[in-house]
């Protein structure tokens, strides 16, 4: 029987359609109470005076609690520069005073607005530029004594520093034929789940019970521990299905507060965010300016590349300052670099602090770079498909860090693909229309997981995984059908338990795309040893050698013998009275691609495993009179491995480059001089709608890497990162002008438009 | 103060607060939580209900202003766990649900949609989604669910 690779409708397809699935937003406990989280109005300053004693007299309010009376141990995910509250200085607005427990969620929003607090407010720092200047007033006076990796190069504002020179950059530079050197700027772009964040914890025998929607319930826990100053065993984190995540809820969010007010008033609370604070102060992708210098020579080939890049790390470092290690690997890939220098730098400032979404900074890196390409083919006036086609990367070749890409000519074949589908002289053609490509390199998260598995009496397999199934049916397609596979079972017949850090082993979390790759690893380690188990008893209970049994669609006989097979079912009751219950577990972590470990100094993100490969075209068309881009067609040629679930993979693709679109064309978070963002609902954020977007064309590229279960490697992460590039190179080429600029808002395409005629008033436009 | 209205088929008769929404009657006192709430603000669309037949954002919609209203949810759509409607297997089928927390949302903007269009176009689609985010999706498999759906009636 096969299942990997066929339409399987996802184990949560009836119970979301019908509304029944339950999110934590949805979980009611007994005695349970409601919170709130006090705010700092403003983005800098000191607390100089904070008054809670008429809002811990307001109706319904059990506990109100402020830094004098939680754990105040500092904590973070790279660097220990977070807090539960702040009781004196102030880095972000938005950033928690107090909290507030009450018998309904109404008496808590009213107890908090009658918390009185006077701040000795001064003018927040927002640009990185001045952010990062060593005369810069200090976003953290203590950074010193917080604690980080030695790797980091902290100094004054700058959380991260990940430097990589060949040597002689400049000389290279300076001696190629032509030069061309472009800025680019990125805005900060919002996850935009449509669950927002939100907990129940509860505290009972001295132990926590943390209810979550969250991506990683592993982290959860062992970051609360350290917040909290506990053992991280005193923590149970319980999944439930989660309303979207995209990186967003993978590092620890509001939790800590609803465990200090659960411990302090001895009844379950509930802490859900507000859209409007969810927007306000969770982590988002980080804006950066990148610079970036490239040699050339006639022929088109790249001698020389110079990249510097500044992200905001906002008021706390999160994990961007693994982050800082993407750009060693994007400005080398797809295209050959020559000799190269890559700085990139992460930097406080006041304000939210940002984190994780798909592709990362990969988005901005790989717009950056795949812009560059169009503005030098047109320097040195050479095609663009033509020029990158010349630059790429093949086997053999390999990233600034030293590791080899053993199968990057896989880009040439999705180079054709494309082509195939959309030629690249006669596509976007015509009057206000262009056509852009991007290609990408990217990789499998490798981080480690694990499956338990049983064979239950009746004959099903219970799956017991940590691993989160954040929507992208990589657990209700993936897994499932991997395990089913594994013994010729319907995926109906595998039962798959909601993460609990109590119950299965450790995995890393939904993030960049490793829940099939990894834990269906898992599943077959695990699978290998409840075959063997089977077999076993299958043998004594068939009378015949444990090498002459088979396991075939889910019954159990003597190989060649089709009427010697019973179902599985009678195998798993009949160990009961044998050896016991049929159990068995299976871990797995990507082994890490060699590479030149003194390659560059503060390197935290060191290799790209089970690489995968990609190339976007766009052809849009742009309205003279508004402004906006119409993205008309959308092609994507992706190396996946192997396909488990071709429904899945689609929506992958497919909502991937949703958010790309949405990235480059309309999303970002403006921040003001305040320190706050300018977008304070969803409507002023404007997400993309169904009208915004094509349905993509999709080619696949099933090339099988062989660590992973049925040659799998990642596949959702990776369709957002070359959207911006594939997109705004495709609206330059439409109005003859650059846009360098995350999102290409439509003020921008006018003014591109107005600059085009004014450059070329020959020019068609 | 008072409210009458017709949940679900169901009178229901309840002590409800002014200015309360809609939504947080049909969570937080009748427990139907099928009914997401994504923003509160009118802007998503997870919280979508009927109101006498026609789509309705619930989070902004007053519960005072749906006296004598008939209000439907999630809940009642499709027969029994066993039996979804034929929208919402499409929806199954086409693999247009990630998440799911915008799903409830759609598949009552959706059934509303059909039962006025039993043959939508994709613009007809579209125009009517235009009030209901997914961030996961990317639209095509819940349009193709609708388009499913349609031919299935013919
Ligand atoms: S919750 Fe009502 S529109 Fe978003
Ligand atoms: S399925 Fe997640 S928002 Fe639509």
């Amino acid at each position: 029987m096969k299942i990997v690779g066929e339409k399987y409708a996802r184990s949560d397809g009836v119970v979301k359609v019908r509304g029944e699935a339950l999110y934590t937003t949805d979980l009611q406990f007994p005695g349970m109470l409601f919170g709130a989280i006090f705010r700092s109005p403003v983005a800098a300053g000191r607390i100089l005076h904070l008054d809670i004693s008429a809002a811990e007299n307001s109706p319904g309010v059990h506990k109100i609690i402020t830094a004098s009376d939680a754990p105040r141990h500092r904590h973070g995910l790279v660097v220990d520069d977070e807090q539960i509250f702040t009781s004196s200085d102030i880095t972000y607005a938005g950033e928690p005073i107090a909290a507030i427990a009450a018998t309904s969620l109404a008496e808590a929003l009213a107890a908090l607005k009658k918390i009185r607090i006077e701040i000795d407010e001064i003018t927040p720092i927002v640009d990185l530029h001045e952010a990062i200047d060593p005369k810069c007033r200090l976003i953290h006076q203590g950074w010193k004594d917080f604690g980080a990796p030695e790797e980091l190069f902290r100094s004054n504002n700058i959380v991260g520093q990940m430097v990589y020179d060949d040597g002689d950059v400049d000389k290279i530079l300076n001696g190629s034929d032509f030069v061309i050197e472009n800025e680019f700027v990125a805005g900060r772009q919002y996850q935009a789940y449509m669950e927002p964040k939100g907990v129940v914890a509860s505290y009972e025998n001295g132990r926590f019970t943390v209810h979550v929607s969250h991506q990683f319930p592993f982290n959860v826990r062992d970051r609360l521990a350290k917040a909290l100053g506990i053992k991280s065993s005193a923590i149970r984190v319980v999944g439930h299905h989660i309303g979207g995540g995209f990186g967003g809820k993978l590092d620890l969010g509001i939790e800590p507060f609803a465990c200090v007010l659960a411990k302090s008033t001895g009844r379950p609370v509930k802490l859900i965010q507000s859209r409007a604070e969810d927007m306000a102060t969770c982590p988002v992708r980080e804006n950066a300016i990148i610079h970036l210098r490239t040699g050339v020579n006639r022929d088109g080939q790249i001698i020389a590349t110079d990249m510097d890049v500044i992200m905001d790390a906002g008021a706390a470092a999160g994990d961007t300052p693994y982050l800082s290690s993407i750009p060693l690997f994007l400005a080398g890939a797809p295209y050959k670099s020559g000799r190269t220098r890559v700085r990139c730098r992460v930097v406080y400032t006041n304000t939210p602090s940002t984190g994780a979404f798909r592709g990362v900074s990969g988005t901005y890196i790989n717009f950056a770079v795949e812009r560059q390409m169009d503005e030098i083919a047109k320097v040195i006036g050479m095609d663009r498909r033509q020029l990158r086609l010349k630059n790429l990367l093949h086997d053999g070749d390999c990233f600034l860090n030293g590791q080899v890409l053993s199968d990057a000519s896989i880009l040439d074949e999705a180079f054709a693909l494309v082509e195939s589908r959309a030629p690249w002289t006669t596509t976007g053609k015509g009057k206000l229309r262009g056509v852009g490509i991007a290609a990408a390199v990217w990789l499998t998260n490798p981080l480690p997981g694990s499956a338990t598995m049983k064979l239950n009496e009746d004959g099903t397999l219970g799956l017991i995984t940590a691993a989160t199934e954040n929507g992208s049916g990589a657990v209700a397609m993936g897994l499932r059908q991997i395990a089913a596979q594994e013994f010729g079972l319907e995926p109906d017949d595998v039962l798959i338990s909601m993460p609990d850090t109590d119950v299965a082993g450790y995995d890393a979390g939904s993030q960049g795309s490793r829940t099939t790759h990894v834990v269906g690893r898992a599943i077959q380690e695990a699978s290998i040893e409840l075959r063997s188990k089977i077999i076993s008893v299958a043998a004594e209970v068939l009378e015949a050698l444990p090498g002459d049994i088979e396991i075939v669609d889910g019954q159990v006989g003597v190989a060649g013998v089709p009427a010697s097979r019973i179902p599985l079912s009678s195998i798993a009751i009949a160990a009961k009275s044998m050896a016991g219950p049929l159990v068995a577990t299976g871990s797995y972590r990507t082994p890490a691609p060699e590479y030149n470990h003194q390659c560059a100094t503060g390197l935290l993100f060191t290799t790209f495993p089970t690489l995968t490969y990609h190339v976007h075209l766009a052809e849009v068309e742009v309205d003279p009179a508004t402004g906006n881009t119409t993205v008309l067609r959308y092609i994507v040629a992706q190396e996946v491995g192997k396909v488990v679930n071709p429904d899945g993979v689609r929506g992958q693709i497919q909502g991937g480059v949703a958010q790309g679109l949405g990235y480059v064309l309309y999303e970002n978070l403006d921040i003001g001089t305040d320190g706050k963002y300018r977008q304070k609902t969803l409507e002023a954020y404007r997400l993309p709608i169904a009208g915004d977007i094509p349905e993509v064309e999709i080619m696949l590229l099933e090339h099988p890497d062989l660590a992973g279960p049925h040659g799998v490697r990642g596949v959702a992460e990776p369709p957002i990162v070359p959207v911006a590039a594939a997109i705004a190179n495709a609206i330059s080429d439409a109005i003859g002008a650059p846009l360098n600029t995350i999102p290409v808002r439509p003020i921008d395409v006018l003014d591109g438009i107005r600059w085009a005629q004014e450059v070329h008033p020959d020019r068609q436009v | 103060m008072k409210l009458s209205l017709t949940v679900n088929g169901r009178q229901e008769s309840l002590d409800v607060e002014v200015g309360t929404s809609l939504l947080h009657v049909l969570r937080e006192q009748l427990g139907l939580t099928g009914t997401k709430e994504g923003c509160a603000e009118g802007e998503c669309g997870a919280c979508t209900v009927l109101r006498d037949g026609k789509p309705i954002d619930s989070c902004i919609m007053a519960a005072h202003a749906c006296e004598q209203s008939e209000i439907t949810t999630i809940e009642v759509i499709g027969d029994s766990p066993d039996h979804p409607s034929e929208l919402q297997n499409c929806l199954v089928e086409s693999g247009g649900i990630q998440c799911g927390f915008c799903t409830p949302g759609f598949v009552m903007v959706l059934t509303a949609l059909l039962k006025v269009n039993a043959a939508p176009t994709d613009a007809e689609i579209k125009h009517a989604l235009a009030g209901n985010i997914c961030r996961c999706t990317g639209y095509a498999q819940i349009i193709e669910a609708v388009i499913a759906t349609a031919k299935t009636h013919q």
